[in-house]
């Protein structure tokens, strides 16, 4: 069970083995739907990181006090509650990231890993360990709508976070900002990540038997 | 899955054990009759590279025609989407480990039909990206050939389209036109029709070609030449190409009917855009249509109708490419539920 | 504590806390949502009416609607024409603009887009200067149309975006609609008036001199 696990263990699965667009196919409305620029996908990252960091420590806090029977509307409290203090904050500080984000600050409310992080370890862990688990979950999550929004961008923009990167040789594709262009850039990703992965195990299991064949 | 090792024919459109048992059934009845219809012909081993070459020499008046009227530009473009899509094809089979068939002579038709759909001043980095997706994502991530739901080539020109919505609809006057001085880009005669309600045209220089729009399309008469020697050679049946521009007469006739001042006739619509190119060459395609009599109705019927609508109300100009994509995406269902009853019962299909 | 009270308890504890959050976050936040939309407007206002300095809100009931106008104005409070928003579907969600009417009442000084979620690459290209310029001086009678492919040739006419005409016709019949609506019951004497005493001089000043 997670408690013989090292803490440096709960950080570092978010970050490959358990990414969640890649690995656990988890978060992809928001991976899909503001994926568009480097800057949209960080930003989305970071509010969603935000928001299971936070949500999931007081769920931890409060896991003994909690009766079971009304765990799932007294974490969706929480969660609608921190969301809503985001998307606040977002419009207050930065109107310009809260105005290209639009519905999807308050979607964060929907996405299932943070109520699915609240089940599965929050609620059984202390804070130390869930602290660990949601900030690599959530830095997991947020680099990988970081790179979708930085390969989009570069492709669809000819530029990364603002910057120009191409010349005006380059003609962007315009594909890359549309929809169709997050299911492709999410598609080769989950297989890159799927193939790396193979080959990776594939290499440990001939190492393990250096004698067959 | 292991009935994919009984037949040693990897190319087999075989992936899909409907299609194979169809094949069974209707396959000596074709035989004999020497009818050639869709899928089934894909169990004879020797007949790929056949068909495949055939269908070259059939795209050949529609590649003259281009040069003829775009000058050697067209060659060009068609070169380069050949040698992509062969490039494209050898890399996928070299990085997969799988035998390398690149001389079947598919991704040279893939090629072709891409390098047709575009206008003739494309630019090649573009024509080099949509051969590269129409066979990465179109042929070789599904499988390989037999394997493909969509047609290769309309894939990589619907991806083209997404990509460079711009330089794919930024048309060229045929060479034989002489150029208006002030008009910077030339439209086609349906986008002139769509987006300025202009009923002016000439059904002739449509049916020669004469007019502006994409490499291969322009010219229905290339196009109907090539495709009758397909017919000849009996590698396609009547029912696809001829219902398919059936269904978008007919349905076209509809509303030009009911206001012949505001809708164009049905000669236009066959002879504008890519119809006459998407009915002889892409309906007919043998992996990604129908194998059952019933089934290729509904395809048929159902993209033209699609095509016209997406044509009088869509806020594109050309609705062809989508219509059989879209159809494209139900073949394996049409297969399913069209399926005659009894396999064994040998049904000879009417051409 | 039985089982019913303590979920009681628990749901009203949290429930209590998440309101006090809430609206604290809420009061601290409101006064800056509400300046960040007011600077919106002021910039959208003044880069439609580029010789205004201030403007004044002009509101009216007809029916059922509210029509608001912001009435530029220069340092000496003399009206510089007219801005006011032009909403309306464009090819995939709303269009939204800030439209600056000269007082004659013909001609545009100029748009601004809002808000706009047309296709990236394509219909976002009204937001591009080269597609907005064309709006200045642009004649609105009897209305704005535009061309394809070709150089505008009459005074109400502009350029559509190449590979975006549903955009640029969505642009242009939101102002359609929009001009029509504020000719018809903003009439031009009321306008034509010179507002003083609305805004302290030295505001306006101070913003002349800040330029």
């Amino acid at each position: 069970m997670p408690q013989d696990r090292s803490l440096f263990y709960e950080f570092k699965k978010g970050l490959w083995q358990d990414i969640p667009p890649f690995r656990l196919l988890l978060g992809l409305c928001p991976a899909l739907a503001v994926s568009n620029s480097a800057i949209n996908g960080l930003s989305m990252g970071l509010a969603t990181l935000f928001v299971l960091f936070t949500s999931n420590m007081v769920v931890s806090l409060i896991r003994r006090t909690i009766s079971a029977k009304v765990r799932i509307p007294a974490y969706v409290v929480v969660i609608a509650t921190l969301v809503t203090v985001t998307d606040i904050f977002l419009a207050a500080v930065f109107p310009a990231i809260s105005k290209a984000l639009g519905p999807y600050i308050p979607l964060i409310v929907a996405n299932c890993i943070i109520l699915g992080r609240a089940e599965a370890f929050a609620q059984k862990n202390p804070l130390l360990p869930t602290a660990m688990d949601t900030l690599g979950i959530g830095l997991g999550f947020t680099m990988s709508l970081t790179l979708m929004g930085v390969i989009r961008e570069v492709l669809g923009f000819g530029s990364v976070f603002g910057v120009k990167l191409l010349g005006s040789w380059f003609e962007p594709w315009i594909v890359m900002i549309l929809p169709a262009g997050a299911f492709l850039v999410l598609g080769a990703l989950v297989a890159l990540v799927g193939w790396i992965s193979s080959r990776k195990a594939a290499r440990e299991a001939a190492a393990a038997e250096p004698a067959s064949h | 899955m292991d009935q994919k090792t009984t037949t040693n024919t990897p190319e087999s459109a075989t992936g899909r054990p409907e299609a194979r048992e169809a094949a069974v059934a209707e396959a000596p009845a074709a035989a004999a009759k020497l009818i050639v219809s869709t899928s089934p012909h894909f169990m004879a081993e020797e007949s790929i590279p056949k068909i495949m070459h055939t269908v070259v020499m059939a795209l050949m008046p529609a590649a003259a025609a281009s040069v003829y009227f775009f000058g050697w530009r067209a060659l060009f473009l068609i070169i380069v989407c050949v040698a992509s899509c062969l490039a494209t094809e050898y890399a996928f089979q070299r990085i997969r480990r799988k035998p390398i068939k690149i001389h079947d002579g598919s991704a040279v038709i893939t090629g072709m039909l891409l390098a047709m759909t575009l206008p003739a001043g494309f630019p090649v980095y573009g024509a080099v990206l949509g051969s590269v997706f129409a066979i990465g994502a179109g042929k070789e991530l599904f499988g390989g050939l037999g394997y493909n739901i969509f047609n290769p080539a309309l894939l990589g020109r619907a991806f083209l389209m997404a990509t460079y919505p711009v330089l794919t609809t930024t048309w060229v006057e045929p060479r034989t036109v002489e150029k208006a001085v002030d008009a910077v880009t030339a439209a086609t005669p349906i986008a002139l029709w769509k987006f300025e309600g202009s009923m002016d045209f000439n059904l002739l220089d449509m049916f020669l070609g004469n007019t502006a729009g994409s490499l291969g399309e322009t010219s229905a008469l290339a196009i109907i030449i090539g495709g009758l020697y397909l017919r000849y050679k009996g590698y396609i049946n009547w029912k696809l190409p001829l219902g398919y521009l059936g269904a978008i007469a007919a349905f076209s006739a509809i509303f030009w009917l009911a206001n012949p001042a505001k809708y164009p006739n049905p000669l236009f619509h066959l002879f504008a855009g890519g119809a006459m190119l998407g009915a002889w060459f892409m309906v007919t395609d043998m992996v990604t249509s129908p194998t059952t009599s019933l089934g290729q109705w509904i395809f048929v019927i159902a993209a033209g109708l699609m095509a016209v609508v997406i044509r009088i109300f869509g806020g594109l100009p050309e609705g062809v490419m989508y219509s059989i994509l879209f159809m494209n995406a139900f073949v394996p269902l049409l297969n399913k539920h069209t399926r005659p009853r009894v396999f064994g019962a040998v049904k000879a299909g009417k051409g | 504590m039985n089982g019913v009270t303590k979920m009681l308890l628990n749901l009203i504890i949290i429930g209590a806390l998440s309101g006090a959050v809430l609206s604290g976050v809420f009061t601290a936040a409101d006064p800056m949502i509400k300046a960040n939309k007011e600077q919106e407007l002021r910039e959208a206002v003044f880069y439609v009416l580029p010789e205004a300095r201030d403007f004044v809100k002009v509101e009216k009931t007809v029916g059922q609607e509210k029509l608001v106008v912001y009435k530029g104005i220069n340092e000496n409070g003399e009206p510089v024409g007219m801005a006011f928003k032009a909403d309306g579907n464009g090819f995939q969600a709303n269009i939204g603009l800030m439209v600056g009417l000269d007082l004659d009442y013909l001609k545009l000084k100029g748009i601004e887009v809002l808000d706009q979620l047309e296709t990236p690459g394509l219909g976002d290209r009204i937001r591009d200067e080269s597609f907005k310029d064309q709006f200045k001086g642009l004649e609105v009678k009897p209305r704005i149309e535009y061309i394809k492919f070709r150089k505008p040739e009459k005074p109400n006419q502009i350029q559509a975006i190449t590979g975006a005409t549903i955009s640029s016709e969505a642009v242009i019949k939101n102002i359609n609609r929009a001009v029509e609506k504020v000719v018809a019951n903003f009439p031009r004497e009321e306008m034509m008036k010179v507002v003083d005493g609305h805004r302290p001089a030295q505001a306006v000043e101070g913003q002349d001199a800040a330029r």
